[in-house]
């Protein structure tokens, strides 16, 4: 799954740390969702999109990468 | 990010809470584990009733490390959780293969020895280790 974790959080210029800090996960799972190799739950994507003020579809995409 | 520091601290405080719990209980397990085994021997000479004790004693560490061990999972964020209990899966199914061909080695006369249950352990310990090693790995 695509997502704009990584554009949204250079615009707040937040580090991997600090957004993993705001939505309670470790820097591991914020750099592992920002390359794409894993997939949040939808409890962790609503806390994304809460944190960013978005819809949820402004930053996760469910297309399916080629 | 004012706010948020508090909860980076609630996660790795909680991981560092449950990680000292696991840490202690295993060591508790571990030493009335010993304390089933070697105390008949050498401190009260079989008598029936220190060895059950030690054995209720053994039997309840090992469901306070169980406990611990589940409450650790849930101290963990869910991408962590789920390279572990992938880890528990890949181990599990492991020392079952493992372990059922290994039962019919004796008999199947391939070895003239008696399976020992606890190599079962030692397959069991290392496939998890490494399939941790690995599910980290793989999401890095």
């Amino acid at each position: 799954m695509k997502n704009r974790l990584k554009v949204l959080r250079a615009e707040k210029d937040w580090t991997q740390a600090d957004l993993a800090d705001a939505l309670d996960v470790s820097r591991q799972t914020i750099n592992a969702i920002e390359k794409g190799k894993f997939d949040p739950s939808l409890p962790l994507a609503f806390k994304a999109a809460r944190l960013f003020n978005l819809p949820i579809e402004k930053i996760f995409d469910d297309e399916y990468e080629a | 990010m004012n706010a948020t520091e508090s909860n980076s601290s609630n996660l790795k405080q909680r991981a560092k809470s449950a990680t000292q719990k696991l840490f202690i209980w295993t060591f508790g397990w571990v030493l009335s584990l010993a304390l089933v085994a070697f105390g008949p021997k050498f401190l009260w000479d079989f008598a029936t009733t220190f060895t059950l004790v030690a054995i209720v004693i053994n039997l309840f560490c090992g469901f306070k490390m169980i406990m611990a061990n589940k409450y650790h999972l849930m101290c963990m964020d869910e991408m962590q959780r789920k390279i572990q209990l992938e880890a528990m899966a890949i181990s599990l199914g492991i020392s079952m293969v493992f372990g059922a061909i290994y039962g019919l080695l004796e008999a199947v006369r391939l070895i003239s020895h008696s399976p020992n249950p606890s190599n079962i352990l030692f397959v069991m310990g290392i496939s998890y280790g490494i399939a941790v090693g690995l599910g980290y790995r793989r999401y890095m």
